[in-house]
């Protein structure tokens, strides 16, 4: 048997480097798969069963960042670069790249001779209308992150494409995949890029692209998608089809997986790994993926800067500094996450391996140092729950520290409540607060009508993707999921802009160490968990490429 | 049938309708959570926030907004779904299959069942038979829904192999002709069957009691004394006046049942209009929403209506004028 396994390990190995070694090592960690995941060699035919959460409404990934959207959509698109689970970039779209001028131009060759899924050629034009017309003004990411370092696109032949910058810009080749810069047909799409048509552009529902699966149908209850004989990695996609089903219910996808019905979910809830890993009949593999970006981080955030009339608990460094000694990470990480992920150790995730900090000094879980600075802050225990402001700063004497804890329904809620208890030891009660995206946003983004919230920052695979926003005090706004604590400090600023025009990412790394120092002085957030998430298939099939989110299937197959 | 009436019953529907959409429209309004924020989803600026406002009219005075949506529903335009950019109408009638059926199957069952299970009961009133099924009733009756839905999966589903979890259809068979019909009918035996459970349950009750009742009367007691069986006698005379309280609160449970259908659809995966109520109002998609419930509203004004002449249709005693 073992020996059988490792002839079918090396037949996949060499198949996988055979297709241009998009299909990287997917163990990054060694636990990070088990069961008979990826021994076997691929089968050409079979359809797989996905399970989606929700109909997307929309399969054009160029003009939305919604998670629903792209994880519907990405498999019949292409970005100009994937990336391989060492964060290395690997081609796709672009044959290759020369970075010139220190970072402030990439001239990417593009890979000739690929075609449409309706037969036209790809070409330059399509992507210099991807980013200018749609990326760039409607993908979200996309246009905070290239859109303000203002990128100009040139296309002097059909094959190549040049992106230019007025200063040097380092994290590009990071930002050019499926999910952050999906390319799309320009003879389709032409008529739907502005923001008025946009929504109801009829191709929106039957897209168009370069990947490997393409539209059959799509239903209210499905999407169905077929083979692509034209894709550009010869032999690929191995199976015949993807059907994705739409299963609201977490715990329904889970049964419909076990009674056969389906092949993939893509993320198994909490109570239920135990029980999924022990089924012989599942393959699981734990990925920090997921359809809202990659390396998320579980986050809670102070208000920093609570509007006109509303208690500034948290602009002292002493009450930040006494929560984060009065929650115990770990205890509540084993209790709301069983065991996926891991306890945060530096601000930026640590999946972001040349930009993470180690060694830091965060502070640690004790009880009675947490008291002291409270003692010393001017909140005193006066008996009776909450402890009352007598000489706090700005805030009113007899004042109680009563505050808010916003999050959404599930995990976020269940770490309110552990962290509820934990705070009420020290004298803070907290309530918490379940709130749906839309009034949470409302609530903590727009109109900053909050103490503390939690949020899931998805740092994506540069610090600059989605780690700038949290700290960055240009960020302050009304937009979702930015610098929720309105934290300020202009060393951080400077350092982000001196660490994004830093082509060379060994000379980001320092850049990035004095600015997780900096974050850990002044605490404007509680990193508490690296979130990740179990994914759980059949068995029989095996290729599934974890850390390509958007083309995980590209070289899978099943057993017939 | 009383043309006059039906006619002054079919007016009496607009301005139902027309006050619960008021009143929608201004619990929609009251809804805290910005529409073009969720539109957005995970980011987006300020001047994106702006633009979409001005798009969809959102920036105009509340009463405006109102007396457009107003106008434009009565000219028979549901309007344009934020999320998803197609029409209210189109995204509403895609669905309505799926639910009319899940809805229609769950409605013949439990009155079917429901009246049958009550005439057994009542054929030995306080026997062992009829405890039984009144504290099966009772259970039945309060179990809620999506518990029972994953009871289901659980048991019958996973067990026996016999029926699938999710979904209308087979996800990797392509049937057509019977074996299409066939697989629907499998897959619409779970949600089917729980979505009724609670009504088979309010049924029996109804039907049982009024049976009794019906059973004890002096036109019953005559057939029996001219030689009719029991059974005879109740099916013959008892059972047509039985029927009409179980007429009336059918037609009112129509309502429950859709919001039943909600959460049946959300946990079996059920491509209908439940499913679309959830994400609508998760999404503040107010157009959508609007049009769901002037549906929703409009088909309970309906079916109110259709009670009260089938009431009539089962008493010849009941007139309208």
């Amino acid at each position: 048997m073992k020996k059988r396994l490792i002839v079918a390990a090396l037949a996949l190995s060499l198949v996988a480097s055979a297709c241009g070694g998009d299909d990287d090592d997917n163990n990054a960690a060694p636990d990070a798969q088990s069961g008979p995941t990826t021994t076997a060699a691929p089968v050409r035919g079979g359809t797989i069963v996905v399970a989606i959460s929700s109909d997307p409404g929309s399969l054009n990934p160029a003009v939305t960042s919604n998670g629903g959207v792209h994880t519907a959509s990405e498999m019949m698109f292409n970005g100009l670069v994937g990336w391989g689970a060492d964060g290395k970039p690997t081609p796709e779209l672009a044959e290759s790249w020369t970075i010139e001028g220190n970072g402030t131009a990439y001239n990417f060759k593009l890979r000739p001779g690929v075609k449409w899924h309706d037969g036209r050629d790809f070409t330059s034009d399509d992507v210099k209308f991807s980013f200018e017309r749609a990326l760039l003004r409607l993908h979200s990411r996309t246009q905070a992150s290239l859109g303000s370092a203002q990128v100009a696109l040139e296309t002097p032949n059909p094959t190549t494409v040049i992106f230019r910058f007025p200063n040097p810009y380092a994290p590009l080749l990071q930002q050019l995949n499926v999910t952050e810069a999906p390319i799309i047909p320009k003879h389709i799409y032409e008529g739907c890029t502005d923001l008025a048509t946009v929504a109801g552009c009829p191709a929106n529902k039957t897209p168009v692209g370069t990947g490997p699966f393409k539209l059959e149908s799509y239903t209210v209850q499905e999407i169905k998608m077929v083979r692509n004989p034209t894709y550009f990695r010869a032999g690929q996609p191995y199976l015949d089809g993807m059907t994705q089903r739409v299963i609201p219910d977490p715990g329904t996808q889970l049964l419909a997986l076990e009674n056969r019905e389906i092949d993939w979910v893509g993320s198994v809830p909490g109570p239920d790994i135990e029980r999924v890993k022990a089924n012989r009949a599942l393959g699981t593999a734990t990925s920090p993926r997921g359809s809202g970006g990659g390396n998320c981080t579980t986050t809670m955030i102070f208000n920093m800067k609570p509007p006109e009339g509303r208690t500034p608990f948290f602009a002292d460094l002493r009450t930040r500094q006494a929560v984060w000694h009065a929650i115990n990470r770990e205890q509540a990480f084993r209790t709301v996450s069983f065991g996926q992920g891991k306890v945060s150790a530096a601000p930026i995730n640590s999946g972001i391996t040349f930009a993470t900090a180690t060694g830091l000094n965060l502070p640690t879980f004790d009880a009675n140092r947490s008291k002291t600075l409270l003692d010393q802050a001017g909140w005193k225990d006066e008996g009776g729950g909450a402890r009352t402001a007598r000489g706090v700063a700005n805030v009113p004497d007899g004042t109680r520290f009563e505050i808010d804890w916003h999050g959404f329904a599930g995990d976020q809620t269940t770490y309110g409540e552990q962290i509820r208890s934990q705070l009420t030891a020290v004298g803070i009660t907290l309530q918490v607060k379940t709130e749906d995206n839309a009034t949470f946003s409302r609530n903590v983004f727009a109109q900053r009508q909050f103490d503390t919230g939690v949020a899931s920052y998805c740092n994506g695979d540069d610090p600059e993707i989605g780690f700038r926003r949290q700290v960055d005090s240009r960020q302050i706004s009304t937009t979702a999921f930015s610098n929720g604590a309105g934290y300020s400090n202009p060393d951080v600023d400077r350092l982000l802009d001196t660490a994004s025009r830093e082509p060379d990412p060994a000379k980001r790394t320092p850049i990035y160490r004095q600015l997780q120092e900096q974050l850990v002085r002044d605490l404007p957030y509680v990193w508490l968990t690296e979130s990740a998430g179990l994914r759980a298939f059949n068995a029989s099939c095996t290729g599934f490429n974890h850390e390509n989110t958007g083309l995980f299937a590209e070289a899978a197959s099943c057993k017939k | 049938m009383n043309r006059r009436y039906v006619l002054r019953r079919l007016l009496q529907v607009l301005p139902a309708v027309a006050s619960i959409l008021i009143v929608t429209f201004a619990v929609v309004q009251a809804a805290p959570g910005d529409p073009v924020v969720a539109v957005a989803g995970e980011s987006g600026n300020e001047e994106y926030y702006a633009f979409m406002r001005e798009k969809f009219g959102l920036d105009r005075p509340v009463v405006e907004q109102f007396w457009t949506y107003a106008t434009n529903v009565l000219r028979g335009d549901m309007g344009v779904s934020f999320v998803q950019g197609q029409e209210v109408v189109s995204l509403i009638l895609e669905r309505v299959p799926a639910t009319l059926l899940l809805m229609g199957s769950a409605l013949l069952v439990s009155t079917v069942g429901g009246v049958a299970l009550g005439a057994l009961a009542a054929r030995r009133p306080f026997g062992p038979f009829d405890l039984g099924l009144s504290t099966g009733a009772l259970i039945g009756y309060a179990l809620p829904s999506f518990w029972l839905a994953q009871l289901a999966m659980l048991t019958i589903a996973f067990r026996t192999g016999w029926f699938p979890i999710q979904g209308m259809t087979d996800a990797r068979a392509d049937y057509s002709g019977l074996a299409h019909y066939l697989d629907i009918a499998r897959h619409l035996v779970l949600p089917s069957l729980v979505l009724a459970a609670s009504e088979v349950a309010l049924i029996t009750r109804i039907a049982r009691t009024g049976i009794l009742a019906e059973m004890d009367s002096d036109y019953v007691r005559v057939a029996q004394a001219k030689g009719l069986s029991s059974t005879g006698a109740l099916v013959h005379h008892a059972l047509r006046n039985a029927l009409l309280p179980v007429v009336t609160v059918v037609g009112t449970r129509i309502g429950f049942l859709f919001s039943g259908a909600v959460l049946v659809e959300t946990v079996f995966g059920w491509p209908g209009l439940g499913r679309l109520v959830l994400s609508a109002a998760q999404t503040r998609d107010h157009p959508l929403l609007l049009g769901m419930v002037l549906v929703v509203a409009f088909s309970l004004v309906l079916s109110n209506l259709l009670t009260d002449l089938l009431y009539a249709r089962v008493d010849p005693r009941i007139r309208y004028r």
